[in-house]
């Protein structure tokens, strides 16, 4: 199985200022990688290089497609929602149809049109008379029919409401992904899609400084809630991440022996949230 | 709906435990069609894999069964063995924990039984 995105040693500067240092990534089929990162770590300057925005050095291939040479080639099977509208706002809904229709050789009409169907968007309704929320569904559905192997998403439900965000996800999973696609998406609620994700990288000033399938991170980190006589000998192992309350100190741990936190406390396995902010932390005070 | 999952474990576990009790329950009959992987991953927001992890463990114990081209059905006779293992999963481990509990609260069975003891409190 060859992967569907390969990233080696990519590097971006503005001037002089580095905004991605050696980023290695690959993605194969079936998988679904969630880019985290605080505001500025350069997740979205990563997915433009990926899909070939911008100048960039390294080597990126997306089905087997250099993006900054072949991009024509690429966009065959590369899709991509930004989190700006990026619909003209005159073009009616029909009219965009009809534009995929003439420019994708992929495009199947029919697709669209039955999606669009499920949702109260109207064809002869103006991009500029659709909410945040059909403005995004009206993406999906052009992405539904040029069946794209390859889909990247950066903050795709950012201000969207609860109700919205749900049912992006809901058709993204039940009309978009099989196993022969996969799917990058950043956002900053986490919570939201930790459970669709099949990994996770994190990246910081530019750096990844986690890539790992999220059964691994289960397996990986740990949180040990202990009381303070056992503080000393718990704080011994190295927490990432310690926060005291009531009584309880609540530690993060990466790859320490379970049995030994055992002994301490309660041991649970804790949410992506918990090993993003752990992690970040860690990175700060070094 | 939403579903509040535990950390404490691997979600495909709670899934595959939430078929088990909907089974006892009679919520889902023998014979009955477990929804597609991709019905449940949409509805419930979850990764495909984990659904998938599911199902391949409840048709590894023979509590549903492959239909070709149809899907999963719950295997017809399957009720009274489920039953009978999950008795025996809460004699052997919930039970004594609960009875440890009683103890250490100084209540005892016929207390409990006769709602002895919110009078006693």
């Amino acid at each position: 199985m060859s992967a569907l995105i390969k990233i080696e040693n990519l590097n971006k500067s503005y001037g002089k200022q580095p905004v991605l240092k050696d980023i290695n990534l690959t993605v194969q089929p079936g998988q679904i990688l969630g880019l985290v990162g605080p505001n500025g770590a350069g997740k979205t300057t990563c997915l433009q290089a990926l899909l070939g925005l911008l100048q960039y050095s390294g080597n990126i291939q997306v089905m087997q497609h250099d993006p900054s040479q072949k991009r024509h080639l690429m966009l065959n099977d590369v899709a991509y929602i930004a989190d700006v509208a990026v619909l003209p706002m005159w073009l009616k809904v029909n009219q965009a149809i009809d534009y995929m229709a003439d420019v994708h050789p992929n495009f199947n009409r029919d697709q669209a049109l039955t999606f669009l169907a499920k949702t109260n968007i109207g064809l002869d309704k103006r991009v500029k008379a659709l909410s945040k929320g059909m403005v995004t569904q009206l993406h999906l559905a052009l992405i539904l029919a040029v069946d794209a192997k390859v889909l990247v998403l950066d903050e795709p439900t950012l201000g969207l409401d609860i109700f919205t965000r749900r049912q992006f996800y809901n058709h993204l999973l039940e009309d978009f992904y099989d196993e022969s696609k996969c799917i990058i998406v950043t956002t900053h609620q986490i919570e939201e899609i930790e459970n669709i994700l099949t990994d996770v990288a994190f990246i910081q000033n530019g750096e990844i400084v986690l890539h790992e399938s999220v059964d691994h991170i289960r397996n990986r980190f740990k949180i040990l809630a202990v009381a303070n006589q056992e503080m000393e000998q718990a704080k011994s192992l190295k927490p990432l991440f310690s926060n005291s309350m009531m009584g309880i100190t609540t530690m993060l741990f990466d790859n320490a022996d379970e049995q030994s936190l055992e002994a301490l406390g309660n041991l649970t396995s804790p949410s992506l949230a918990d090993v993003f902010v752990g992690v970040m932390s860690r990175e700060e005070l070094a | 709906m939403t579903t509040q999952w535990s950390n404490d474990t691997p979600i495909y576990l709670q899934l595959y435990q939430q078929v088990i009790e909907r089974i006892l329950d009679g919520v889902i009959n023998e014979g009955e069609a477990l929804p597609s992987v991709r019905t449940v991953a949409a509805e419930y927001r979850l990764n495909p894999l984990t659904i998938s992890k599911a199902y391949q463990m409840l048709q590894e114990e023979g509590i549903v069964e492959k239909q070709r081209g149809k899907g999963l059905f719950i295997r017809p006779g399957t009720r009274d063995e489920v039953l009978q293992r999950e008795r025996q999963n809460f004699l052997q481990q919930e039970w004594p924990a609960i009875v440890r509990r009683i103890e250490r609260l100084a209540l005892t069975p016929d207390k409990l039984l006769n709602g002895e003891q919110e009078r006693s409190v």
